[in-house]
């Protein structure tokens, strides 16, 4: 009757194809997925519909003879298939998910895993298997067959209902991610447990598939990683890179196979390892799409179908085992994720839906009951029931999933938008302004001594609107900057740099410093031509606008920081004084001596703000001095003339550095004192705690990053 | 300038508004009726840049006057070509247009007449767009900025923008649009860069930064980045991938050269409104 074998199979692929779109369209009324259309269309066509209403027509039309032809091309599109699931499982989902998805993806495995070994343990090997079957991968088998979550079913389930968004959906796609992986190792396990004829043999393909999988992670991954920037950058997807890719595929399918894991692994396991970045992934799966999931997938469904004998379920208590394997399934995947989710912290309405979407089987059941049942693991009968238990567990998700979580519960559970983790700023971070090129290298000597190679050191240099062009050839860090940054350089430190025209420097300089989140502000001192007092013009203007610590150096001849002088008076400016003196000291073991002057029943106090700074051991390595003299700034300066590297005073009235009447008689501190000096000055603490509102936070993409990583 | 065709910078400005308008490659793909294999050639400037009818779909799936996407393409495009085969005497006009050397400002004046006598069927854009000079003022212009890393470029616009917008911090700001800036690249090419970000309720605000050294980046047409044009706004939606666009068709018109020896924020306020007089 079928003189040509091509015909045939092309009138099998019409009628298949043809079937599944009609059954499909019926399907997408009732708010099903597409698989289950496939998977009915299979059985209909099969010994369950069309061979029970008209055997002529069914093996007219799927003749045993040509069955392996069918059966070939079902596993090539099953091969193609596990390579795009593969393809689009994004590692990103499997790692930082924090712990709830972890329990819930895990309670999900084993909770049903434990009720279908249990459940074969007990009364199905004895009552529906043969005793051929070994006994220990009979068990294995069908724990894994219950533990099944089909990932792509639910990422479509997801999309279709607008939920890859929400808390649910992404726990939901996170726990499915992480069960597909488990699963499939679980499974490649069983199989070589049951491929292998003895123990040894199975431990021998376990560590082949092992050293397989580290050969691709390690090996592979990395060239693909590159292939997947060239086809990024220019060249685009070409047909050799195509065929290239192809047959890397078809070779890795053919090493597990050989390995004695099944081929479908090998496919699997090498779209998983394709760079999901670039577009190589996304390209591939555009072109191969819909090969593999029109014209192959359907051809597997069908031929599930076949094999689906709903007529072997001819008795009461074959239909009540397959009650039971339905409810065993379901109790097991809904219960164990749900009551995990409700236990990490979820309410139990979304706890409840998360459960419901874990218990999708899909067509991911199918492929492994396939497979048991050409492995011979599980009998015809057994097979029926479960491709049942399959397509009732997927069937009743859409419906369940309406029900438990309207849309109404879903506007409430959109994700909350988390805000960007804010950039941890790289320790302590110090933007140096520099106006001129004096005070360049003293600045780098205090950088030196302030910071370690981590912190961040900026170098800020604003150029007056009225000042030529500069060059373009010039490179950045010439000019002002150079001798700093040549002095940085020398002293091994990395020193960004900055510069452009300003206008305003005191807003300029205080802006830049809350963008770089700077801890200190320092700023170098040049000896004002005009003006009588240091602490004016800009500097004054910095100090006032700055919202963190502000530094003045001035620097004469400062090379290295050995001797530190803090004249200490209590005030919030002398604290902040102090704080940079510890840093000195811890940095680069820097002597530090505090000299307080104060009548004696005050000197107490002084003492224990000192050993607040300095807690412990470092109290004892600073030298504390104490006197008493009518003017404090005197006793500073004299006290400064015995040898120090280094002044770090307050900005205190005490020191004659503050309030509105600068002038010659003040800062005689800054005059007179013979080595380098810093001035600092700590901003009023803000009263006001500022609303933590994230108004940069609540964007899309911000919604999109924290869904997908 | 001449050889780099016109496809990279073309293909770059449609990446960024479709990314900014949370459009994946396929969606919009789907929608166009094409290959998103096409399109991503096109957005990586490997194909020619899309055919009249082509991009007026994609200007009508994002939302955005066709003509601007057009106006990015600049220089004598294929669609002018095509005009000008289509009916030479354009040709005599645009040679008078030449004679008299128009300046962009006197063309809008020309562009008003041409409203008012042969207004356009399909409505060209119902409200004019809106010009970038307006979105600027003197303190949101920092010129010459001379450092090492675009990170650190970045941090310097995001102060600026932080400080226009009340209750906007700088460093969120700044890792916003360093998050953006990971998820696509913001250069549109010709030495333009435009990064862009989004805080609810925020008045739209534009930041410009002149590179004292040309900061090499990976551009769409190998330019190194000289301009710097930031946008936040604090809605979705047309107005701000009209903005996006209106900058890469700026940029298109050589905005990096006409602005980069200016000397005062003002005088590139004002010579932006110059350039940018026809819109």
């Amino acid at each position: 009757m079928h003189s040509n074998a091509l015909a045939l199979l092309i009138v099998q692929l019409i009628v298949i194809i043809g079937l599944s779109r009609l059954i499909g369209r019926g399907a997408r009324w009732l708010g099903q997925p597409l698989v289950i259309a496939e998977v009915v269309a299979g059985i209909v066509l099969g010994p369950s519909l069309l061979g029970w209403v008209s055997p002529d027509a069914m093996n007219w039309l799927f003749p045993t003879d040509s069955l392996p032809v069918l059966k070939m091309l079902s596993q090539v599109g099953l091969v193609l298939f596990m390579f795009l699931i593969g393809l689009e499982l994004d590692p990103k989902l499997l790692k930082g998910r924090g712990h709830a998805s972890v329990a819930i993806s895990h309670s999900s495995i084993i909770v049903p895993f434990a009720l279908g070994a249990g459940a074969a343990a007990l009364w199905l090997y004895k009552d529906w298997s043969s005793p051929t079957v070994p006994f220990s991968s009979f068990l294995l088998f069908t724990g894994v067959a219950m533990s099944i979550t089909a990932f792509p079913v639910l990422a479509r389930i997801l999309t279709e209902r607008g939920l890859m968004q929400s808390k649910v959906g992404t726990i939901a796609i996170a726990c499915a991610a992480v069960d597909d992986v488990t699963a499939w190792c679980l499974l490649a396990f069983v199989v070589s447990l049951v491929r292998a004829s003895d123990l040894t043999h199975a431990a021998l393909t376990t560590v082949f598939a092992l050293l397989y999988i580290a050969f691709m992670l390690m090996l592979v991954r990395p060239f693909l990683a590159r292939l997947g920037a060239r086809v990024a950058s220019r060249e685009g997807l070409t047909q050799n890179i195509v065929a290239g890719t192809l047959l890397l595929l078809l070779g890795s399918a053919f090493v597990t196979e050989l390995i004695g894991i099944h081929a479908l692994f090998g496919a699997f396991l090498f779209g998983a390892v394709i760079p999901k970045e670039g577009g190589l992934a996304a390209a591939l799966l555009e072109k191969l799409e819909d090969v593999a999931v029109v014209l192959l997938l359907p051809v597997f469904f069908a031929f599930s179908g076949l094999r689906t004998q709903v007529g072997l379920l001819d008795s009461t208590e074959a239909w009540v085992t397959c009650g039971a394997i339905i409810v065993l399934a379901c109790l097991g995947k809904f219960g164990g994720s749900a009551v995990a989710a409700r236990l990490t912290g979820l309410r139990w309405r979304e706890a409840g839906a998360v459960g419901i979407l874990m218990n999708t089987r899909g067509l991911m059941e199918l492929i492994v009951l396939n497979l048991g049942l050409d492995l011979g693991v599980i009998s015809p009968t057994l097979f029926t029931m479960m491709v049942l238990m399959a397509l009732v567990t997927t069937f009743i998700t859409t419906p369940l999933l309406r029900w438990m979580y309207s849309p109404e519960e879903l506007a409430r559970d959109r994700v909350s938008l988390a805000p960007p983790a804010a950039t941890e700023a790289p320790g302590f971070t110090v933007l140096m302004c520099v106006s001129h090129e004096q005070v360049g290298a003293g600045m780098a000597a205090l950088a030196k001594a302030l910071a370690s190679p981590q912190d961040g050191l900026y170098a800020l240099h604003l150029l007056s609107p009225e000042r030529p062009l500069r060059t373009r050839q010039e490179p950045a860090g010439d000019g002002a900057l150079a001798p700093l940054l040549g002095r940085a350089q020398a002293l091994g430190l990395s020193v960004r740099p900055l510069s452009f025209v300003s206008t305003e420097p005191a807003v300029d300089i205080c802006r830049t410093a809350e963008a770089k989140h700077a801890d200190l502000l320092l700023l170098g001192m040049h000896k004002p031509l005009f003006s009588q007092t240091v602490l004016g013009g800009t500097v004054h203007e910095v100090m006032q606008g700055a919202t963190g610590t502000v530094a003045v150096l001035v620097d004469r001849g400062l090379s290295e920081v050995k001797r530190v002088l803090v004249p200490f008076a209590g005030g919030r400016h002398d604290k902040a004084a102090l704080g940079l003196a510890r840093r000195l000291m811890r940095h680069s073991g820097a002597e530090v001596t505090v000299l307080h002057v104060t009548s004696a029943e005050r000197e107490g106090q002084a003492r224990a703000v000192v050993e607040e700074f300095f807690p412990g051991d470092e109290g004892s390595r600073v030298r504390f001095k104490v006197v008493r003299h009518e003017s404090p700034e005197d006793a500073a300066l004299e006290e400064a003339r015995t040898g120090y590297d280094l002044v770090v005073v307050g900005v205190g009235a005490e020191w004659g550095l503050q309030g509105r009447l600068f002038g010659l008689q003040r800062e005689r501190i800054v005059r007179d004192a013979p080595g380098s000096l810093i001035m600092v000055r700590e901003p009023e603490p803000v009263r006001e705690v500022e609303p933590a509102a994230s108004p940069v936070a609540s964007t899309r993409t911000a919604d999109i990053v924290s869904a997908g990583g | 300038m001449g050889k780099v065709p016109q496809g990279m910078h073309m293909g770059a400005t449609l990446r960024l508004l479709r990314v900014d308008a949370g459009l994946s490659l396929r969606d919009l793909a789907r929608r166009i009726g094409v290959s998103s294999a096409y399109l991503s050639r096109v957005e990586n400037g490997l194909d020619a840049p899309p055919t009249q009818e082509r991009l007026s779909a994609i200007a009508r799936e994002l939302d955005v006057p066709a003509a601007l996407l057009m106006d990015v393409a600049n220089k004598v495009s294929p669609y002018v070509t095509g005009y000008l085969e289509e009916v030479p005497a354009a040709g005599t006009l645009l040679l008078d247009i030449a004679r008299r050397r128009l300046t962009a400002a006197q063309l809008a004046r020309v562009r008003t007449f041409l409203d008012a006598e042969f207004p356009v069927r399909e409505a060209r854009g119902d409200e004019p767009v809106p010009a970038l000079s307006s979105l600027l003022s003197p303190e949101r212009v920092v010129l010459q900025l001379g450092c090492e890393s675009w990170e650190d470029a970045l941090d310097v616009v995001a102060g600026r923008l932080a400080a226009a917008c009340p209750g906007v911090d700088s460093a969120r700001l700044a890792a916003h649009l360093r998050q953006r800036e990971e998820e696509s690249a913001s250069a549109v090419g010709n030495g333009v860069a435009t990064p862009h970000g989004y805080s609810a309720g925020a008045a739209p605000a534009a930041v410009l930064v002149t590179l004292a050294q040309p900061l090499s980046r990976d551009t769409p047409d190998g330019q190194p980045l000289r301009l710097v044009v930031a946008l936040l706004d604090g809605l979705h939606g047309r107005a701000r991938l009209v903005r996006l666009a209106h900058v890469a068709r700026l940029a298109g018109r050589g905005m990096a050269d006409w602005l980069m020896d200016a000397r005062q924020p003002a005088e590139v306020i004002e010579r932006l409104a110059e350039l940018e007089a026809l819109r």
